[in-house]
């Protein structure tokens, strides 16, 4: 179950670019997920919900599918 | 306040791995604005592996001239075997070879490529289901590639998981034994997608089993028809006619022997011949040769 290893990533990926800076909650993230991408989106859900940080404890996850194998992360919100 | 029963972060998890990007950086661009509840919505368009990314340039780096390919496949379809034919062969053609190995437990794999007289290193994952760049790059520390026109990566045996993740690899390659079912690619389309090359091994138990190759072959084309397909066998001994004979010395009963490569094992390792020579010329040529 590689998506617990993607969900960190996108959380280095956020915190990296200074997305995260200051932010206390993030209520949802809008990804693009490729057909080809060999991610399972209810793992992905899963893997949030049971990462170690508070800020994504209650992010809902909102997919975007296409032909491709992206994983992208198209936007947030947060509080 | 930490979750209890929270997911930490394990030995491949990475922090600060983007050093050198910006705020802004690979495309990426904050416009933010509010939402109807009340949020602040922020664009952000970035890959989500960004951070494993960069990993993988540095190492596509630091691999130099040499080709690199990357082997995913299910448990059993006989990565470490394809391995123990090709490289033979590839050495005889004075190529020098490494080998990466990626395993969830244990050095088994290794010391099998150990017997090959050629640079190896384990990397054990302790239960993640794949390799990523941060892996490799680390193993980079402890396997010496200097020489290498080769480079062989022996992903954890997983046909969903590794699929995700670039290494730094020239391409990758998928490997598919006649025992696993003609739907494979169907069911597990991913590494068909991202793979540039197919290899249908164990070919030798075809007589035995009711594995249609064409059928394969037909499912994993409708998946990516630019896949390179080579059908092997790492155990049989014949088609003399069209093998490669290689005569060794059997010190067990001191006789010798002689065993005819397969000819499938032959045409994937011109295969690989032919790319790292376009490999090296590419490198030569962006200048990476003032470096040799």
């Amino acid at each position: 179950m590689h998506e617990i290893s993607v969900a960190l990533e996108i959380i280095d990926t956020l915190e990296d670019n200074g997305y995260l800076t200051g932010v206390n909650k993030v209520d949802s993230i809008k990804l693009i997920i490729g057909r080809y991408s060999g991610i399972d989106k209810n793992y992905l859900s899963f893997a949030f919900q049971n990462i170690n940080d508070e800020r994504f404890k209650e992010v809902s996850l909102e997919f975007i599918s296409n032909n491709s194998d992206e994983i992208k992360i198209e936007e947030i919100i947060v509080d | 306040m930490p979750n209890s029963n929270g997911i930490n972060r394990g030995s491949s998890g990475r922090g600060g791995a983007g050093t050198g990007i910006g705020a802004f950086g690979s495309g990426g661009g904050k416009h933010s604005g509010r939402t109807g509840t009340g949020g602040r919505s922020l664009t952000v368009r970035l890959n989500a592996l960004e951070s494993n990314e960069i990993i993988a340039k540095k190492n596509k780096a630091l691999f130099g001239k040499a080709f690199v390919m990357n082997f995913l496949s299910s448990p059993g379809s006989g990565k470490t075997s394809l391995l123990e034919s090709v490289v033979p062969v590839l050495k005889s053609e004075g190529l020098n070879i490494a080998v990466i190995e990626g395993d969830v437990e244990t050095d088994l794999d290794k010391r099998r490529i150990d017997a090959l007289n050629i640079p190896a290193y384990q990397i054990i994952t302790n239960g993640t289901c794949h390799l990523d760049a941060n892996m490799v790059n680390t193993s980079l520390n402890n396997l010496n590639i200097n020489d290498a026109d080769v480079i062989f990566i022996e992903n954890v045996g997983n046909l969903v998981c590794p699929t995700s993740y670039n290494l730094g690899e020239d391409m990758k390659a998928v490997v598919l034994s006649v025992t696993e079912g003609d739907d494979k690619p169907l069911k597990y389309p991913a590494a068909f997608y991202k793979s540039k090359v197919m290899i249908i091994n164990k070919t030798d138990l075809l007589p035995v089993l009711d594995s249609d190759v064409s059928k394969i072959k037909e499912n994993a084309l409708s998946i990516n028809k630019e896949l390179v397909i080579f059908e092997t066998s790492c155990k049989r001994k014949i088609n003399a006619e069209v093998g490669q004979v290689r005569v060794s010395d059997d010190t067990d009963d001191n006789t010798v022997r002689q065993e005819v490569i397969d000819k499938g094992i032959l045409d994937f390792a011109s295969f690989i011949k032919e790319k790292t020579r376009l490999k090296a010329a590419e490198f030569k040529g962006i200048g990476g040769g003032i470096y040799l």
